[in-house]
């Protein structure tokens, strides 16, 4: 019990409310504004958290993700352009209801349905979290290694579109993660006598780099004309008790599959929006009025992304591999902050454990009014011009690169890793694969050769014990399913030309 | 601008060749078999696998080593690029020498006018914006940002 007080006590301060109430308004500006991801957000928030106490720190991560992934909906609803990736999935569905006049319907739905997605995601965090890291305690480096090449493998097979270039970039991310020092044997790799590299590449930096000017470098290829939306007049309260009384099947579908997809290793509210909205499609009673200003899909997928940004919280806590590109980002300030996370964190500071959910818990109440205020301003939001805020955040970049390690080093590891970031979304290749490799990447090899030092060699030790067998044998069926999957369609077709 | 996917196999490839006969030099523990070399050799191997997979892939589909798309036809475009690249790369030289404040106000002023803001609303958001930075990172966080010529 008093773990817990301990927690309110630490969340409770007028300085982490003013911190996570000033990362919420960021978050729910960049997230409404398009072409500015919450991953990006969280990007640019990280150099400021780094210099603050853990609880603050992670609030404002947590608050400003939330607030991002519901801000996607705004500029989605009113103009048709997700203003996050999470949103693109019923991005027509809620312009159509624009168009027929239903424009605070649909908003008022993903802001309620975004807040009680949220929440639910949250109490399975809570419930689930304890109880997984008491199995968690019993991890040894096979079960470790093998969490670890499974949140990879997720990330690579479910998170993007050609496993090919999926994998490509997470050896990328993990060969990042080789340079410098920090390896088992203490030797140097790939460092070529440079003193500021064998630190290792600063993951902030290369995140920064990845994710935030990759992304003004985008800006400055694309001239898309910006279109100020009319402002919204309506009740965005109207049919809220209708909705949920109406919608409580679809609504639950989409948090308990948010919270699943997101808790999966490596897929995270994006994929989450998508399956569900499909789900929704399929399970509805009237899939004729998907596509055209329906508010049924909306309303399970919006649930579904925020759940997703919860869940995805589960194993980045109990296991410390992430769910997806945010809780890879979070996972190494944890590191940073000495905050490891892991089942030990449980143990040793459940106070910061109780601290994160009660933040959670907040973040997802105060979304209603301040998401309400930002639906209200959201003509404001949308016509800042591009071409002033680009060049702001380019700066912002550079000094975060720079604080770091109070070094250009840190800006130099941005650039280029903003040009890598921009090559690579150019020709289709992910770039989330390679953040988790760059976070997984020290985890994944110093399991790896601890347990083959233990086993002596014997890679049959890495099935012997339950878990760690039952987990290998999912990671190899994941791998593997694609090649079953071509020899199974093959065989099916020339039986077909047989008989 | 795509760049085939054989052209991008054939470097990863390279690169993973690279990777693997510098990670063979690296030094074993004494007595272990497995050491600082074994993950980057295995990561060269799996990089390798997927360049020659992108190779016979980029292959079947060849339409030319890069398809230009409609922004990389424009040379408006590539200025543009070459322009942030270049400041991103000021910033690195010129900021220890010349100080933060004057850097970022020039930094920010030649990408609002390259993006065709109106000169007084540049001159204005460049000196605004890095006064807020200024504020935040050097008064509120404690980052010592370099001083250049306006230090001691």
């Amino acid at each position: 019990m008093s773990a817990i007080q301990t927690a309110f006590g630490l969340v409770f301060q007028p300085a982490v409310l003013v911190t996570i109430f000033l990362a919420a308004l960021f978050g729910l500006v960049v997230g409404a504004i398009p072409g500015l991801t919450a991953t990006m957000a969280i990007a640019l928030l990280v150099p400021v958290t780094f210099f603050m106490d853990p609880v603050p720190a992670v609030g404002a991560m947590v608050t400003c993700s939330a607030m991002a992934i519901f801000a996607g909906d705004i500029p989605g609803t009113l103009l048709r352009i997700p203003g996050t990736p999470a949103s693109a999935a019923y991005t027509d569905e809620a312009y159509m209801m624009t168009r027929n006049g239903e424009g605070e319907i649909a908003l008022g739905a993903n802001l309620l349905f975004s807040a009680i997605g949220g929440l639910f995601g949250t109490f399975v965090l809570i419930l689930s979290a304890p109880a997984l890291a008491e199995v968690a305690l019993q991890f040894s480096s096979f079960e470790y290694f093998w969490m670890a090449l499974l949140g990879l493998t997720c990330a690579v097979f479910i998170g993007t579109g050609s496993p090919v270039k999926g994998l490509v970039s997470l050896f990328i991310g993990l060969f990042v993660s080789t340079i410098g020092l920090n390896n088992p044997a203490g030797v140097p790799r790939f460092t070529f006598g440079n003193a500021e590299l064998t630190g290792g590449v600063n993951f902030i930096a290369a995140m920064i780099g990845l994710f935030a000017v990759s992304e003004v470098f985008r800006f400055a290829i694309s001239h898309s004309i910006q279109t100020a939306p009319q402002a919204v007049i309506g009740n965005l309260f109207r049919g809220w008790g209708r909705m949920m009384v109406q919608y409580w099947p679809q609504q639950l579908r989409g948090n308990v599959l948010g919270t699943i997809i997101g808790a999966l290793p490596g897929a995270g509210a994006d994929i989450a929006a998508w399956v569900s909205y499909a789900v929704s499609k399929k399970m509805s009673r009237t899939p004729e009025k998907f596509g055209k200003g329906h508010v049924e899909g909306i309303i399970e997928s919006t649930s579904s992304n925020n759940a997703a940004l919860a869940g995805a919280w589960v194993p980045a806590l109990v296991f410390g591999i992430p769910g997806d590109s945010i809780t890879a980002i979070v996972i190494g300030v944890l590191y940073l902050k000495n905050m490891n996370p892991g089942p030990t964190i449980f143990l040793n500071n459940p106070e910061y454990i109780y601290a994160v959910f009660i933040i959670f818990i907040l973040a997802n109440l105060v979304m209603l009014p301040l998401g309400w205020a930002a639906i209200k301003g959201a003509r404001t939001i949308l016509r800042i011009p591009r071409e002033i805020l680009m060049p702001c955040i380019l700066m912002f970049c550079i000094v975060g690169a720079f604080a770091i390690n109070n070094s250009a080093f840190g800006v130099a590891v941005m650039l280029v890793f903003g040009v890598l970031g921009f090559l690579m979304e150019e020709n289709d290749i992910p770039v989330a694969p390679c953040i988790l490799g760059i976070v997984l990447g020290p985890m994944l090899e110093e399991n790896f050769v601890t347990s083959m030092i233990k086993s002596d060699g014997s890679y049959l030790a890495f099935f012997e014990r339950p878990i760690s067998g039952a987990l290998g044998i999912a990671t190899l069926l994941i791998w593997l399913a694609p090649v079953l999957l071509m020899a199974l369609r093959s065989r099916r077709s020339t039986m077909l030309r047989q008989g | 601008m795509r760049v085939n996917d054989a052209i991008t196999g054939f470097v990863l490839l390279a690169f993973a060749i690279v990777m693997f006969a510098y990670a063979r030099t690296l030094p074993a523990i004494p007595g272990q078999e497995y050491g600082a070399a074994v993950f980057p050799m295995l990561i060269a191997v799996g990089l390798a696998g997927c360049g020659i997979l992108m190779i016979a892939s980029g292959f079947r589909q060849w339409q030319g080593a890069v398809i230009w798309n409609d922004w990389a036809r424009t040379h408006h475009a590539w200025v543009r690029l070459a322009v942030i690249f270049a400041l991103i790369l000021a910033y690195i030289l010129a900021a220890p020498v010349l100080g933060f404040a004057p850097t970022s106000i020039t930094i920010l002023l030649v990408f609002m006018l390259t993006m065709g803001v109106r000169w007084w609303i540049a001159a204005a958001v460049a000196i605004a914006a890095t006064v807020l930075i200024q504020q935040t990172f050097v008064g509120l966080l404690r980052v010592p940002l370099p001083l250049g010529l306006l230090g001691p």
